[in-house]
């Protein structure tokens, strides 16, 4: 039985690719940090496919666990661009080129 | 029948991430990001994991997009970088990025297998239930694991708060 394995790695493999493109082109930290999240649901979507295709349990929990690291990245990551925003009045991540001032 | 849904789901996954690559207004960003979310969601439905759909809805269009709405209205600017991404559309930049996607992609897909064959017992999870199989992997195999993350949580709590403090 034919369970359209191919496709949804395919819808993977191209959310993935999409996620990496906002990430280089984006200049807004938020915007970057929404297409991490992007590439990190393709990575979701494939770790399930495989879990299914195998019927085993190991990709679901690292799925579980990509969406605890998601959770420690939103926490950690917003509460920097709060700081950025602090000191400097802009999120733009081209003016971020210093790493102590 | 699967197929319909799967391209219909698919599809709007995409344009969803499109839409949040593409718009110019950071809150609009955030909305269709929550699309994405749910798009995804559906898709494990469809995959047979009903736990993981259920996650997905519940972190990930619940707990981080509120998360990453209330981290926009604090730093209260809507329109972000309107002038500089249409500029740039054609610029270096944009274009040695498209390469790269078109390189990633082709890799993702040359890489990815035509068929997979299954290892363990057929029909594991219809005989014995998602939740069971998950609950017997994370306490026993992925325990260790399980509490390095509540580790890893704890600290990125920790790590937060140390950050926003007020000096």
């Amino acid at each position: 039985m034919n369970d359209y394995q191919s496709v949804y790695l395919a819808l993977s493999a191209i959310l993935f690719a999409l996620g990496a493109f906002g990430v280089i082109c984006r200049k807004d930290a938020i915007v970057v940090f929404l297409c991490v999240e992007i590439m990190l649901g393709a990575v979701n979507l494939a770790f399930v496919t495989f879990s299914r295709a195998n019927q085993s349990a190991e990709g679901l929990f690292m799925v579980m666990c990509i969406m605890a690291v998601a959770g420690a990245e939103a926490a950690i990551g917003l509460s920097i661009f709060v700081l950025l925003y602090r000191k400097t009045g802009s999120i733009n991540i081209d003016k971020f080129n210093l790493l102590k001032w | 029948m699967e197929l319909l849904g799967i391209i219909t789901c698919g599809g709007a996954a995409l344009a969803c991430a499109l839409f949040v690559i593409l718009s110019r207004n950071t809150v609009h960003s955030a909305l269709w990001m929550v699309g994405n979310c749910l798009a995804l969601g559906v898709l494990f439905l469809l995959l047979d994991s009903q736990f993981i759909a259920a996650l997905q809805v519940i972190v990930y269009a619940g707990a981080i997009m509120m998360f990453i709405i209330y981290a926009i209205m604090m730093l209260n600017q809507r329109v972000s970088d309107e002038d500089s991404f249409r500029k740039s559309l054609l610029s270096g930049r944009f274009v040695v990025s498209f390469l790269f996607m078109v390189c990633l992609l082709g890799l993702g897909i040359g890489l990815s297998p035509m068929a997979l064959k299954g290892t363990m017992g057929p029909h594991a999870r219809v005989q014995y239930g998602e939740i069971n199989l998950l609950a017997n992997y994370i306490f026993v195999q992925g325990l260790a694991a399980f509490e390095l993350v509540s580790v890893l949580l704890t600290a990125a709590v920790v790590g937060a708060v140390f950050l926003a403090r007020r000096d």
